[in-house]
């Protein structure tokens, strides 16, 4: 009996993580422990260690001592059981670290997501809808202001506009800090909060989406088959969105897929801007104190996001055409 | 009230600092209870609530709110009862004795008591985080509930003593949670448990701490307070916004950048002072590797000093929140401050004439020798000095090779590799120069991988003999003659030198009552803060 498309798409996947994510924790493994001082010498000089019997026993304890091939197989070891090391940093095993701070980088990266497609998805039929007019022009201008604005920057404009100036929003972090409140009042202080953020990350997105959506219409209105819809009697609405915004939306899910790596880094750099207490934060104060457990665990994750959003964006490609084969 | 300094004016702030610095002292009506006040500070996350051996500023900012002192530092740099209530000195000072507060109790209800301090000493600030100040200690015990006797093998000045108590490293601690097990990795270092006005609550990683009014603090009128939140945010621009959007209500030591600093002084709406820093002096220094045998010489490190503008550095580097120093005692240690050093004022061509005389000509291209120079990246304006440095040396014939490597790389580099040939760093002096100023110039501060001490390998028998003078000397007028040999000897030899003084600087919501009331501000513990409703 053959086996279906999504288990065999499934099995595929999982079989290409494992060597994936060797290569992710040896390249990286390697490139941290290039960069000259490491976190002991981190850990010493905050805690003003300079007894040195204990940061002999500090270097046994963390293992520094092992040459650093065998330093590497032990960790790849422990990844294999699920342990990530623990991070002196944050004084708690990495994995409980990263699982704190998940809920917030997703919370970001879905919203800022959600919104670029959203945004970027509509700008785009519109364009295409109403090609040569001022609307088109509009959503162009948009989305070359939008694409050639740094993240970074946007988000410190925006804040510069909506909190300072305006004061509608909070200038940073999740939750108004003091702040007591039920469930719901948590829920909508999380979401003026959120705001911002996910302005600033998905708006360069978004950008992207609406040109390419525009181009895909644009394609999509010449094919053979619209002609037929509309031939058949089709009003120009259900035309357009019931078949052409389906085959249009092939170019933004692939893009998607290949861009969740880079959202994931725009996202470390959203967190920095508006103190998101997300992975972005974590990894900036890992890599800065070299806490090279913690960046490696990190980095981990961040291969399994991918990964794991790369086979949503292959189940999705199913779902929007069957005729596609997965292999 | 606070006088204006030159700086004041300098900076152009004209009326609105001033009245900035009359309201910070401004007369306070009656203290608001209840409120949360959120506070920020010009650096990192804490690595953890508390750092036993000391982890630098952050920590001490968080945890010196929840463990209390024996002893509290006044501005004028004597001392009132803290956790202790009196204390006596035997007439040869190798013996003092503290009588201790009574119904005082630590946060989870035990009472505090004389062993508790017994412990802090032998257990704690002996070996862990003051053990150079602790050196002579002979013994401690307790001589009652509420009463410790210590001993020294030696004099110890009065002044050294206190300073020890009072220092960021004279947290008491509770024997029933630190005995018998490792202090710098006990668990309850980040679930704090002190006698002090505020008790730990949360901690949300990556974003903020909470601590809440200690409801049994031994003096009932305090904290006025119902909540302090410590939030962390990176980048100076955001703590500006914060802050201007209300959000952020007190910010200590550089929470702002210097442009943001003057702007928010210039609304009105913030109170700007550099108070309650004097215990803390921070300057940007340079250090000269003497292992190398050319910056072994004296004449080519007195040389360099003559190429750096130091007035340049103070006044566009630091838009004029910094200003030229004058020795290693900070000009605000007004217990040890002397202006009568020698100086180094800006002169290059003595510069060059003084390499030319060590032996250091300028050869056919032109260049007398090549240097290696570390701007610690721990400041990112380290980098700045950095580049106008090598600019500086370029311009006397010295080659330079700048590099400006992050915290960890600049640590490993100066301190344990002793990879530089030059070195632009920092150092923040309290009042008391032994041994955290001390340190940086003798032998014994010779210590592979011991971050802020002696990187130099300056080993000099006159200068270790002086320091030891200095230490156990008891008159307190012969001790600030011996302080200011000490700095002159520095200044001569000058292998670790100021470059300028940095002005630390408070920013605070005129809503903020009684900040900045204490010369070593970011370590006490605000349990007076009121916020104006």
């Amino acid at each position: 009996m053959p086996e279906r498309p999504v288990l065999r798409l499934l099995r595929r996947r999982l079989l290409q993580l494992i060597p994936l994510l060797i290569g992710v924790v040896v390249v990286n493994f390697c490139l941290i422990h290039a960069a000259p001082g490491s976190f002991l010498d981190v850990m010493t000089s905050d805690n003003q260690v300079t007894d040195p019997a204990l940061i002999a026993r500090l270097r046994t304890t963390y293992g520094l001592d092992d040459p650093l091939w065998l330093q590497l197989l032990k960790y790849i070891a422990a990844v294999a059981h699920l342990d990530l090391g623990f991070s002196y940093r944050q004084n708690m095993p990495v994995f409980d670290a990263i699982l704190a701070h998940l809920p917030a980088t997703l919370i970001l990266m879905l919203s800022g997501l959600g919104l670029a497609v959203l945004v970027g998805v509509t700008a785009g039929i519109i364009a295409a809808v109403k090609i040569d007019t001022i609307w088109d022009s509009i959503v162009s201008v948009l989305a070359v202001v939008f694409f050639a604005t740094p993240s970074f920057w946007l988000g410190i404009m925006l804040t510069v506009l909506f909190a300072v100036k305006l004061r509608w929003l909070p200038v940073g972090d999740m939750t108004t800090l003091g702040a007591d409140g039920g469930t719901l009042a948590q829920l909508l202080d999380v979401l003026r909060h959120l705001v911002l953020p996910a302005l600033s990350l998905g708006l360069f997105y978004a950008a992207i989406y609406a040109r390419v959506m525009r181009s895909s219409m644009l394609e999509v209105f010449r094919l053979d088959f619209v002609r037929t819809a509309r031939a058949k009697g089709l009003s120009a609405a259900r035309v357009t969105l019931a078949h052409v915004v389906r085959n249009a939306l092939l170019p933004v899910v692939t893009m998607l897929g290949l861009q969740m790596g880079t959202v994931l880094a725009g996202s470390v750099v959203i967190e920095t801007v508006f103190a998101w207490p997300g992975i972005g934060t974590l990894l900036f104060d890992a890599v800065s104190t070299r806490d090279y457990p913690m960046v490696l665990g990190i980095m981990v994750l961040g291969s399994l996001m991918v990964v794991a959003a790369n086979l949503a964006i292959d189940l999705c490609y199913l779902w929007l055409d069957p005729r596609i084969e997965v292999g | 009230m606070i006088p204006l300094t030159r700086r004041d004016f300098a900076l152009g702030l004209g009326a609105g600092i001033a009245a900035a610095r009359f309201g910070t002292a401004r007369a306070a009506t009656t203290p608001r209870r209840g409120g949360t006040l959120i506070a920020t500070w010009g650096g990192l996350e804490p690595q953890a609530l508390f750092v036993p051996a000391g982890g630098g500023s952050s920590p001490l900012l968080t945890s010196s709110k929840m463990l209390e002192r024996l002893a509290r530092m006044n501005f004028d740099f004597t001392f009132s009862p803290a956790l202790a209530t009196s204390w006596s000195i035997s007439p040869d000072h190798t013996e003092y004795t503290l009588e201790l507060r009574p119904n005082v109790t630590w946060h989870d209800g035990q009472p505090f008591g004389a062993e508790d301090v017994v412990f802090s000493v032998a257990e704690y600030w002996s070996p862990i985080s003051s053990g150079e100040a602790w050196k002579q200690l002979d013994g401690v015990e307790a001589k009652g509930p509420l009463t410790v006797h210590i001993r020294f093998k030696r004099p110890v000045p009065e002044f050294y003593f206190f300073s020890a108590l009072t220092s960021q490293g004279g947290a008491v601690l509770p024997k029933h949670v630190y005995a018998g097990r490792d202090i710098i990795t006990n668990p309850a270092n980040n679930q704090v448990i002190g006698t002090g006005p505020w008790k730990f609550d949360k901690w949300v990683r990556g974003s903020h701490i909470e601590l809440v009014r200690n409801e049994h603090y031994w003096n009932p009128t305090l904290p006025y307070l119902d909540r302090l939140i410590f939030r962390y945010l990176r980048s100076p621009a955001e703590r500006a916004a914060a802050m201007e959007a209300g959000e952020i209500q007190l910010g200590v030591f550089n929470t702002l950048s210097p442009p943001d600093t003057k702007r928010l002084a210039a609304t009105g709406k913030f109170d700007v002072t550099t108070k309650g820093y004097e215990n803390a002096q921070w300057a940007s220094t340079i250090e000269m590797n003497t292992r190398n045998p050319i910056f072994a010489k004296r004449e080519v490190r007195q040389a360099l000093l003559y190429a750096i503008d130091k007035k340049f550095i103070a006044e566009t580097i630091f838009y004029g929140f910094a200003k030229p120093a004058v020795g290693p005692i900070g000009s605000s240690n007004t217990m040890f401050f002397s202006p009568d050093m020698p100086h180094y004022p800006f002169d290059p061509k003595k510069a060059a004439a003084m390499l030319d005389a060590a032996g250091y000509p300028r050869k056919a291209n032109g260049k007398r020798f090549s240097a290696n120079l570390l701007a610690a990246g721990w400041f990112e304006v380290n980098g700045n000095i950095g580049s106008y440095v090598k600019q500086c040396l370029n311009d006397i014939g010295i080659d330079v090779n700048l590099t400006v490597p992050d915290r960890p790389t600049s640590i490993k580099r100066i301190y344990t590799d002793y990879d530089y040939d030059i070195a632009l760093s920092n150092w923040a002096n309290p009042a008391e120069p032994v041994p955290s100023t001390t340190q940086y110039y003798t032998t014994s501060g010779i210590i592979k991988g011991a971050a802020f001490r002696n990187a130099t390998g300056f080993s000099d028998k006159a200068m270790d003999a002086l320091v030891d003078k200095l230490t156990f000397e008891v008159d307190p007028a012969k001790r600030k003659l011996l302080a200011r040999d000490f700095a002159r000897l520095v200044m001569t030899e000058v292998p670790i030198s100021p470059l300028v003084e940095i002005e630390s600087v408070t920013v605070a919501n005129k809503r903020v009552h009684n900040h900045s009331d204490s010369p070593d501000y970011m370590a006490d513990s605000w349990g007076d803060l009121w916020l104006e409703a």
